[in-house]
């Protein structure tokens, strides 16, 4: 068996770990060191994809040329290529699911649709299958990290971190991301969870952990006891939509207050504003003030951020974070002084401000012991350890975020299993006909803390039966709910009468269904070999431009050196080989380059004899001046 | 009789094979899945210490390179082992599901007012309504919530002195299990806890209600 690899698929950056003598470690997939690779993938109009520092170079941003003019590069929009970065904010949802801000991003394909569908030229694309890439280049780049070290090692087992309070389609995203990339995803692991599995690795640690993990697009609060090696999640609480990316975005309205709407919503001009942004609250943690500049074509825009305002912009959104702390704390039926620790994960809590807000909370300093931007990975790379056997006694036992019921009658949602149950767990449900010779039960399942069922999250419906036809309340299924160690629902029935079970079509609400995988998997396949043609096809087509171009400066050059007869014959590939040139058959087109080379080598040979005389004349007639 | 995924023995209903020790997807009851005697009165210390050593054995972490079966088996004793864990844990639902063993349950709709607490039930009642209808965000909004956590106190305190009572009477149960009446007498406790916990957790909700508008 191949060895299992951690993989961090964060909403910003991303990384790959493993263990490397008893230690997780990042893979430098960016070469140099370098283990972040930025969530961004860059797609081409000819569908070719970029993915990490060199994506964020192809974005629509404002440059300042040597001359001092202000040129907008990057592919501005769908019809010419996207590059889309944050794409884990997208994951799992509907088109009807996404944040207004989310919205004016990106050009979408259709949004009323059960998974959002990012329309990039004639194509469109999933955030699976983005997700996936950005998968694919940390394989890629993991491999050649380990060549590089003289490992021949394939990336082929993995684990992937979710945020805690990601739902059941969020997770399922996430997995068919892993499934689109060739990986085997032996498991999702909750981001806090893995943090607090490198937190407590090596310190034998016990107590009461909290893991504050505030991150580029989304929140996480867990609640842990560790006891010896036992790491039990209590309870858990969070906002998939909340980040620093949210902060960011209220320093660009900032920026851009005095800009016309218009112009503040150009593409170019925004994302330029947000590097400018990031790059000033990243500043802010070390200095209290800061210039924000962005330059625009004609003007610029020239500001001061200070430390203070800053916070002032990112109070609501920590605000938000701390409520979430009091409700998984009361969860957990603990207050904050039973937390022995609490620790910090995600680079959004590099910010003063959070610490301060989260000291404040928890009555003691968070502590930071390890990179907050790689815990995540690293603790991705113990629980691959762990499931390869590896470590002992340790174990995680992690819970269901959000609560999983189904709808009754009244379109109440009756709770099945509670947020915060241990996972794996199962739970039988019967169920019954309401009326003489009903042959099927309609089943609704739901997920999220609300009493109606128009207010939680539809996760599944499912048709039991077909059921043989009987008085009403006669027939008994039992359907069970189980939720796996990866928090995802499987549901199974079985008649209580005849023992048999029932085939479950269970249609998901949102995200895609197997069918739609394995038809995805199939054309990136045919795409790839259909890529493959393509490429030789147009590097054929530029032999022939190249050898007719050469061919068309010679004969004007030295026509003379050319006879009748020979240049009949040359004229006659040429006609064929221009004709070959436009169509799609490219043995025809290599095989008639070919041809013209063979007919033109005298001509190329009489050229260069030409040459060499001439250049010698010219050189007898400089050496006797 | 179930066959072991692992080594194909054939035995009564376990969570882990007698011979091979992998899991089985056995449908066990709550006292069986933890290997324990069926007894009220439990040891919260013992029992989480025995949830952590079977969890340990049959855990599907354990199982992550194993065949599909054997996977399986894995995460259906994981789950029932978690469920069974989290009903005994808990002495309202492990006495809920005393009753259930004995042929015995609450009524499907618990709406019996526990007597005793009659007088701070139907305040805490007027109390929500009045903030069900006080406008959102309002002064007389924020007044109410602070009453309703006050009383909320209250409601806790009758709370624990019921589950203290329904204790003592778990090691009663144990002491003569033939005694059916000792069973029957654990009814009114729980019907009173349930309802208890009915309302602390609308309290609760009115309240967060309260503070997210």
């Amino acid at each position: 068996m191949s060895r299992i690899f951690g993989i961090d698929l964060g909403t910003t950056n991303s990384l790959i770990a493993a263990m490397e003598d008893g230690a997780p470690r990042v893979i430098a997939v960016g070469g140099s060191n370098r283990a972040l690779l930025p969530s961004v993938v860059a797609i081409a109009p000819d569908g070719a994809i970029t993915v990490g520092e060199r994506a964020i170079e192809m974005e629509p941003h404002l440059t300042v040329e040597r001359d001092g003019r202000v040129s907008a590069v990057g592919f501005a929009s769908g019809e010419y290529g996207a590059v889309i970065r944050s794409v884990k904010r997208y994951m799992g949802l509907g088109g009807d699911e996404i944040a207004p801000e989310d919205r004016a991003r990106y050009t979408f394909a259709d949004l009323s649709g059960p998974v959002v569908r990012f329309q990039i030229g004639t194509r469109v694309f999933t955030p699976s299958q983005i997700s996936a890439e950005i998968l694919r280049a940390l394989k890629d780049g993991a491999e050649r990290a380990l060549r590089a070290a003289g490992k021949e090692e394939k990336v082929e087992r993995v684990v992937i971190t979710v945020p805690a309070y990601f739902n059941d389609g969020q997770r399922q995203a996430t997995k068919d991301a892993g499934r689109l990339a060739g990986l085997e995803v032996v498991r999702l692991v909750n981001e806090p969870t893995a943090a607090s599995l490198a937190y407590g690795l090596n310190k034998r640690a016990a107590g009461n952990v909290a893991v504050f993990d505030f991150g580029g697009g989304t929140f996480d609060i867990s609640i842990l006891s560790i006891k010896e090696g036992i790491f039990e999640v209590l309870a858990t609480n969070g906002d998939t939509h909340l980040g620093g990316d949210d902060i960011d975005r209220v320093i660009v309205d900032w920026l851009l207050a005095e800009l016309p709407d218009a112009r503040k919503l150009d593409r170019h001009v925004w994302n330029s504003a947000r590097m400018a942004a990031e790059n000033a609250k990243k500043r802010l943690t070390d200095v209290a003030e800061t210039p924000v500049v962005v330059e625009l074509p004609g003007h610029s825009i020239r500001k001061h951020l200070t430390r203070d305002a800053l916070d002032q912009m990112a109070e609501p959104f920590l605000a938000r974070t701390l409520k979430r702390c009091e409700l998984a704390i009361a969860d957990a039926k603990l207050t904050p002084a039973g937390i022995d620790a609490v620790v910090l994960v995600g680079g959004s809590t590099r910010m003063p401000l959070v610490r301060r807000r989260v000291a404040a909370m928890f009555h003691k300093e968070p502590l930071c012991l390890i990179d907050p931007d790689q815990i995540v990975a690293l603790g991705a790379a113990v629980q691959a350890s762990v499931l390869m056997g590896m470590q002992g006694d340790m174990l995680l036992l992690d819970v269901v975020p959000l609560s999983l019921g189904i709808e009754t009658m009244g379109g109440v949602m009756e709770r099945l299993i509670h947020r915060n149950t241990t996972i794996p767990t199962s739970v039988g449900e019967g169920f019954t006909t309401a009326v003489d010779n009903q042959t099927h039960v309609d089943i609704h399942v739901l997920q999220g803390e609300r009493e109606l069922a128009k207010d939680c999250r539809s996760l599944a419906r499912f048709k039991l039966g077909p059921i043989q036809p009987q008085p009403a309340g006669v027939p008994r299924i039992e359907v069970t709910f189980l939720i796996d160690a990866n928090g995802i629902l499987n549901v199974n029935a079985r008649d209580e009468r005849t023992g048999r079970e029932h085939s479950v079509d269970v249609k998901p609400s949102y995200g895609l269904t197997d069918d739609e995988i394995e038809r995805m998997l199939e054309e990136a396949i045919d795409l790839g070999e259909q890529d493959l043609e393509e490429r030789l096809l147009i590097s054929y087509r530029n032999d022939a431009e190249q050898i007719l171009g050469a061919l068309r400066k010679q004969l004007g050059e030295f026509g003379a050196l050319v006879d009748g007869s020979e240049r009949a014959r040359m004229d006659e590939v040429v006609e064929r080989l221009e004709a070959a040139r436009t169509g799609t058959d490219r043995e025809l087109i290599a095989k008639l380059v070919e041809e013209l080379n063979e007919v033109t080598t005298p001509f190329a040979k009489r050229i260069m004899d030409a040459a060499i005389k001439l250049a010698l004349e010219k050189k007898s007639v400089e050496e006797l001046s | 009789m179930i066959e072991c995924p692992s080594c194909g023995r054939r035995q009564e209903p376990l969570l882990t094979c007698a011979d091979c020790g992998s899991p089985l997807a056995a449908p066990l009851g709550c006292f069986a899945a933890l290997g324990l005697p069926r007894k009220l009165a439990i040891d919260l210390g013992a029992l989480e210490r025995r949830y952590h050593e079977l969890s340990r054995k049959i855990h599907p972490d354990r199982f992550a390179s194993s065949a599909a079966p054997v996977r399986d088996a894995s995460l259906r004793a994981t789950a029932t082992l978690t469920r069974s864990y989290r009903t005994l844990r808990d002495p309202v639902a492990r006495g809920l599901y005393w009753l259930e063993l004995n042929g015995e349950k609450l009524a499907e709709n618990n709406k019996r007012v526990p007597p005793d607490l009659a007088e701070l039930v139907f305040e805490v009642q007027e109390q929500l309504a009045e903030m069900h209808d006080a406008p959102a965000d309002s002064d007389a909004a924020r007044e109410l919530a602070a009453q309703v956590v006050a009383r909320r106190g209250q409601l806790q305190t009758a709370m624990d002195a019921n589950v203290a009572e329904l204790e003592r009477n778990f090691v009663k149960c144990d002491q003569r299990p033939d005694e059916k009446m000792l069973t029957l007498q654990l009814k009114p406790i729980l019907s009173s806890i349930a309802y208890l916990r009915t309302l602390i957790r609308d309290v609760d909700r009115a309240v967060e209600n309260s503070k997210a508008a």
